[in-house]
């Protein structure tokens, strides 16, 4: 994924994140569109500080320890509310209802502090044909000082939507089956937990009714708190500067036990949120260093 | 087989008041950051080392393994063993003796001692009658069991309680113990506030001079000591009221120790395996003792230190005289005025079972950068912030320097070691 064409878009600057009510709302009123239509436009914001109490209280919901040097994933919350600004806007037939996060990834460049100042932008790409629907792409870029410090690239499939052209066959390592060598317990609360520090306010995840409303017995986690959760797991085997890619397989209802196991090979690290006994992953995760 | 257990250095954040910049801060958050800024400094990242030892006075019981967690969190190898010590305020000097004498009997041939002290942080504890119902409920078989046992709970049970620092035996704060001391053994207020006005000093020129540097990594935006007041004075420490010892009392917030969160670490090894890794030995860590008074029957709480030095020159052959550096843990100003005293005190020392009195020492050797009442003292982390301090300023001083380092402790106990530069 390409995110260097940022430049040759236009560009909305906002004076401030943006609140995520209204645009969330809108985002949430599901398109009979078949035909996807995107906001060309990318959106930036300059001059965000970094809520040192949330940050707190983020890497205790997650399990990170306290670090001067914040989580990558921390960077992606803070762009999410132009993810939501961009799908709740009108040229935009992709909602956040009925589209589903299949896939993440993001590359730390270099450490960014919690006292960096950043600016942050985000624009939509797509989109790309999928057997299921279409793939959008929201792409993410945060820089500090004029460079790029972190990029992300959050991948939705609208189910159901149409792109022209042959579905691209997903390259995932086949998945094998182990005995997890840990075990997370995710309470009933989870996903309240993780609304409060992440400002993500889908009802799927605290509400029955809600998550019963898109097919789900129960609450879903968020994909992005799993994500967070298994690079904590993984905190001193991180390097100063790697590519996470996820690839979100099944939501994990709440509460439920889940189990995580790794693996080291090239260079590389693989790390599986898994079923509890490890026949079945939720999501898988790969790791590479940057030098 | 026995070695040389040396310093090479030290790390610990800066120190700061509690409820302060640290305090969405834990335990863990503060050991690992203190552990990880050692790592950099020494170039330690994925090394194993012997064994870790660091503890918490104030810690939650879902900390049970809290250094191994910190050590598992930090760039050390996960191979790398730690445990937990606690030895109230003499802890991180305790872990120290702990990982020197392991270098020193050949156990290990690289260790960590360290300490961290969260009050923002500190277990909230609920009451006895509370805990209890709990954990019959928790035990109770059948939901109609549970609920009978719930049902004794009375509003009373729910006043959570902080924690303490009172002494269990006495009911009495390590302040109003300091207090009787002070007044038992006639220091004046005027003196307490000299000696803690000296203390910010020293502390401030010390970090003026880039003395800490090496010392001391920044950590959630804190660079430099946060209770540290440079432009303090005599003058402006004799206008605070008392805190302890009642209205004519002469111990206030500015002579005592203000409670703070931070943590401290001190890397120590053999001679031969700092050699092997191109590390500086600063001071070698040449003796130990820890002693307790009665403070039940009436002793001073704090004297402990003094019965500890007194034997360990004694064996050593070594008076106070002898040391080129002192460092006293300025837990009240009146401890280190009261320590030094009793020293002095034929009679006292004599009562303790020693010769006789220990001496007295230049004023001018005793805490040259500043100790606790400036710095700050999150209880277990001080030793292992004074001793990596001491070494540097020994090493300054060349081959030989001696110096001596006293720590009184709750529940009537002082550790005691000495250092000499290599």
């Amino acid at each position: 994924m390409t995110v260097g064409d940022v430049r040759e878009r236009e560009v909305e600057r906002l004076e401030r994140v943006p609140g995520m009510g209204g645009a969330f709302a809108r985002a949430m009123v599901p398109s009979r569109s078949k035909r996807v239509l995107l906001p060309e436009r990318a959106v930036t914001v300059g001059g965000v500080r970094q809520d040192a109490d949330r940050l707190a209280e983020y890497a205790r919901v997650c399990g990170f320890t306290l670090r001067d040097d914040v989580p990558p994933t921390w960077l992606h919350v803070l762009t999410f509310p132009l993810h939501i600004h961009l799908l709740g806007s009108s040229e935009s037939t992709v909602k956040l209802a009925g589209a589903v996060h299949t896939s993440n990834t993001m590359t730390l460049h270099r450490p960014v502090t919690a006292a960096d100042v950043l600016e942050l932008s985000v624009h939509l790409e797509g989109p790309r044909p999928h057997r299921r629907g279409a793939l959008v792409d929201l792409v993410g870029v945060i820089r500090v000082d004029g460079e790029v410090a972190w990029d992300g690239v959050t991948t939705y499939l609208a189910s159901g939507a149409r792109a022209d052209g042959e579905p691209q066959r997903a390259e995932r390592e086949p998945f094998e089956p182990r005995t997890p060598h840990a075990r997370w317990r995710l309470p009933g609360d989870l996903g309240r937990q993780y609304r409060r520090v992440s400002g993500d306010p889908n009802p799927i995840h605290t509400s029955r009714l809600a998550a019963r409303a898109f097919g789900f017995p129960r609450p879903i986690i968020h994909g992005m708190w799993s994500h967070a959760r298994a690079l904590a797991a993984l905190e001193s085997r991180l390097p100063p500067s790697y590519s996470a890619h996820v690839d979100f397989v099944k939501p994990i209802a709440l509460p439920s036990t889940v189990g995580f196991v790794t693996s080291e090979a090239d260079g590389a690290i693989t790390a599986d949120v898994v079923s509890r006994d490890g026949a079945k992953p939720h999501l898988r995760m790969r790791v590479e260093g940057r030098s | 087989m026995t070695h040389n257990a040396v310093v090479i250095g030290g790390n610990r954040t800066p120190f700061a008041k509690a409820g302060g910049p640290y305090a969405q801060a834990s335990n863990h958050d503060l050991l690992t950051a203190a552990l990880d800024g050692l790592i950099a400094r020494f170039g330690l990242a994925g090394e194993r080392i012997g064994e870790v030892a660091g503890g918490a006075v104030l810690k939650h019981s879902k900390d049970f393994n809290l250094t191994r967690e910190a050590v598992l969190s930090s760039a050390l190898a996960p191979t790398t063993p730690a445990c937990d010590l606690q030895q109230a305020c003499g802890t991180g000097l305790e872990t120290t003796v702990y990982i020197a004498n392991k270098i020193r009997l050949g156990q290990i041939d690289s260790g960590i001692s360290a300490g961290v002290d969260s009050t923002s942080d500190a277990p909230i504890v609920v009451s006895d009658p509370l805990r209890r119902t709990l954990l019959k409920a928790n035990a109770a078989r059948s939901a109609a069991d549970r609920i009978k046992a719930l049902s004794r709970i009375r509003p009373s049970h729910l006043k959570p309680q902080a924690p303490s620092v009172n002494e269990p035996r006495t009911g009495q704060s390590m302040g109003e113990h300091q207090a009787l001391t002070t007044e038992r053994w006639g220091i004046d207020r005027a003196s307490q506030d000299e000696l803690a006005a000296a203390s910010h000093h020293k502390l401030a020129a010390a970090w003026e001079d880039g003395f800490f540097d090496d010392l001391v990594t920044p950590y959630l935006g804190v660079a430099r000591d946060a209770i540290l007041r440079p432009d303090t004075s005599v003058e402006k420490l004799a206008a605070l009221r008392p805190a302890f010892g009642g209205p004519q009392g002469s111990m206030t917030a500015g002579n005592s120790t203000a409670l703070s969160d931070g943590a401290a670490t001190a890397l120590l090894a053999s001679e031969e395996w700092a050699a092997a890794h191109h590390l500086p030995a600063l001071a070698k860590v040449v003796d130990a003792e820890v002693a307790a008074v009665d403070h039940p029957g009436g002793d001073d709480l704090l004297l402990g230190p003094v019965a500890a030095t007194g034997r360990m020159l004694g064996r050593q052959g070594l008076s106070v005289a002898d040391f080129d550096l002192v460092e006293i843990h300025e837990a009240f100003a009146s401890t280190v005025l009261a320590t030094l005293k009793a020293w002095d005190d034929e009679d006292f020392c004599r009562a303790l079972g020693l010769d006789g009195k220990l001496g007295t020492i230049d004023r001018a050797r005793l805490n040259v950068t500043g100790s606790s009442l400036a710095v700050g003292h999150p209880f277990a982390a001080t030793g292992a912030r004074i001793v990596p301090t001491l070494a540097k300023l020994l090493h300054q001083r060349g081959p030989g320097s001696r110096g001596l380092i006293s720590m009184c402790a709750a529940g009537g106990q002082g550790v005691v070691a000495i250092l000499e530069a290599v």
